[in-house]
């Protein structure tokens, strides 16, 4: 069986923990910093395995030297918004927590492929590469997979349709610039350019961009986290299963779409060495723009992260 | 409890009980005219139940009146094509049979939605629809969810990419007829049209077009059913559970696509009605050609079937 890491008991990686085992994709080790945390979690979710026919094994530990043996460790630990904070506002906070757990990444899961949660998801995957020094293709964030899925629900929705019959597409940074390609985005193979107005399109957009915000604001405490732990869950179980998906996923760039050095949200095709190649779509002469503007705004944090990294590893 | 009947008791129909028994759908009565057949596979079947976990019954009978209040009714009886022989030479056979199943439809499931499997499959959806005096959105034909299914495998083995990432839109009649849509055929959203060269897309086109013929051609006896099954299961599922799936139907066409009085592969969404709806693409010429020289071949055997019957 091979195995999964998930580091941060919280509720993204408890329910990842979840998705993983209700398949039975992998063994999965969460740990937390709060001690037995990790271990409550796992032992309530292997308490349910009998009813629900697991074949997995889930352990709980606040070791990061259990990360050993790791085929795919995902990363969830760190702070999560509160109403009225952007996912910008999390990243002083979320850099300490991966100072945390960096050395050991690297140290005890050299061969893992990293997914990256915790937000803002771009900055910080483009830190956890760059600390760990592992190659690009090894190092993944998850965001397209989420926004994809919560436009197929949205679209679905209004075109009064079933959700698994639509696919969407999204690229660009994890957050307001977030950019929808409607081109490539289908229900049962038929652009949703012919089924939906520009208007509806539009409309469309808007919903994905607002979804994480008004889940936030519905909750009053704690993010979404059902739809997040279920697109890390998907990713993992193409490299566990060594499939090969094409799915969007913040990623490094070196030349593709003309951009270097930055992580952003690409298409990808996604197999067991995690990004196998980035793939290049035919975007309109807006969406380029907009591609630019989105990496813009990531670049200037992202920026700032390089001499945050020298100083770590001297 | 929902209720699914099928006709035919060979392999498509018992393993299309197989499927839906194992996505726990509804209970499943298999019918066929020859005794002990359909009794002996639900048995086998029910005797899995244990280990697979079913939820629902499944029983055999020869007797139509099992099939009342029946959600779904499913036609595979007939007989399947042997090596080298048309689809329009099974018409005359298989309208005989079909006809007479059709009447026992109408007398004991007049609700029912009827997805109809035998050969010539949009010959036989006039067959179904005349004497059951179904309305259209009742009498679907099951061919475009095969030839999809099909010709999305051929894809995600040409690229290497996992199944489930690919979506194939193939319209128009069952077979040489058949008209895909590499426009609307795609990975993750993406069109195989920017992904695979024509000569390709035309070598998998072709491949999927004799998709059938490839498996009578490798079993010698027999055809396939794996496929066929899986391809019944989805369109009973979404009838079933209401899921308003779009999928490529064989559908009573009458003005969409500028055609009139005739079933042809088109996709439409399935609900609990049946066809709630026929969606109509923006189509090229060329491809609009295609959909229309589809239509008149099965206008042209349905012409057969009406002198056949008038004889």
């Amino acid at each position: 069986m091979k195995k999964v890491t998930i580091l941060g008991a919280g509720n993204v990686g408890t329910n990842c923990a979840l998705f993983i085992a209700e398949k039975n994709v992998a063994d999965v080790t969460l740990i937390d910093v709060k001690p037995e945390y990790a271990a409550g979690k796992a032992l309530d979710l292997m308490e349910s395995g009998p009813i629900r026919d697991y074949d997995v094994v889930i352990k709980g530990s606040h070791d990061l030297y259990d990360l050993v043996y790791s085929d795919v460790v995902v990363v969830t630990a760190g702070k999560v918004r509160e109403p009225g904070m952007k996912r910008e506002d999390v990243l002083e906070d979320n850099l300490d927590v991966a100072d945390s757990f960096v050395n050991e990444l690297a140290k005890f899961a050299p061969n893992a492929v990293v997914i990256v949660v915790t937000e803002p998801v771009d900055a910080i995957t483009y830190y956890i590469l760059k600390r760990t020094g592992f190659p690009p293709h090894q190092v993944l964030g998850m965001a397209g997979v989420l926004d994809a899925t919560r436009a197929s629900e949205v679209i679905a929705k209004k075109l009064q349709v079933a959700s698994t019959d639509v696919e969407a597409t999204f690229i660009g940074g994890h957050h307001d610039y977030m950019i929808f390609l409607p081109q490539y985005s289908r229900v049962s193979g038929i652009p949703v350019t012919e089924l939906l107005s520009a208007e509806e399109i539009n409309w469309v957009r808007e919903e994905v961009k607002n979804a994480g915000h008004k889940i936030l604001e519905n909750m009053k405490r704690g993010t979404a986290f059902y739809a997040p732990a279920a697109g890390a869950a998907r990713m993992v179980e193409t490299i566990i299963r060594e499939r090969h998906r094409v799915l969007s996923a913040p990623v490094y760039v070196s030349g593709e779409y003309g951009l270097r050095d930055v992580c952003i949200g690409l298409p990808i095709l996604l197999d067991k060495s995690g990004a196998r190649r980035i793939i290049e779509l035919k975007l309109t002469d807006d969406q380029k723009d907009e591609l630019i503007a989105s990496e813009k705004v990531l670049r200037r944090t992202q920026e700032k992260l390089v001499s945050r990294v020298k100083e770590k590893a001297s | 409890m929902k209720k699914a009947s099928i006709i035919g008791a060979g392999h498509v129909g018992a393993t299309a009980g197989l499927y839906l028994l194992e996505k726990k759908i509804a209970n499943v009565v298999l019918v066929d005219i020859i005794e002990g057949l359909p009794q002996g596979k639900t048995m086998d079947l029910s005797h899995a139940a244990p280990l697979r976990k079913y939820l629902h019954s499944i029983v055999g009978v020869n007797d139509y009146a099992e099939i009342a209040d029946s959600d779904v009714v499913v036609i595979t009886a007939g007989l399947p094509r042997k090596p080298g022989m048309s689809r329009l030479d099974l018409l005359a056979t298989n309208a005989k049979i079909v006809g007479s199943v059709a009447e026992q439809v109408k007398t004991y499931a007049p609700n029912a939605v009827v997805i109809v499997v035998t050969n010539p499959l949009d010959v036989m959806c006039h067959v179904v629809k005349e004497v059951t005096g179904f309305p259209k959105n009742r009498v679907i034909g099951m061919a475009g969810v095969l030839d999809s299914t099909r010709f999305r495998l051929f894809i995600a083995e040409e690229l290497g990419v996992h199944l489930s990432d690919v979506v194939a839109l193939v319209l128009g009649g069952h077979g040489d007829d058949m008209v895909p849509l590499p426009r609307y055929t795609s990975v993750s959203g993406i069109p195989i049209t920017e992904l695979l060269s024509p000569n390709t897309i035309e070598r998998l086109v072709d491949r999927t077009r004799k998709g059938g013929g490839e498996i009578v051609g490798l079993l010698k006896e027999g055809s396939a059913f794996y496929a066929p099954a899986s391809s019944i299961t989805e369109m009973a599922e979404a009838v079933l559970l209401n899921i308003r799936r779009i999928l490529p139907v064989s559908a009573y066409l009458e003005g969409e696509y500028g055609l009139k009085g005739v079933y042809v592969g088109v996709p439409a969404i399935l609900g609990e009605n049946g066809i709630e709806r026929v969606i109509e693409l923006a189509l090229t010429y060329d491809e609009k050609s295609a959909l229309h020289a589809s239509a008149d071949s099965v206008s042209k055997s349905v012409a057969q079937w009406e002198e056949m019957k008038g004889t």
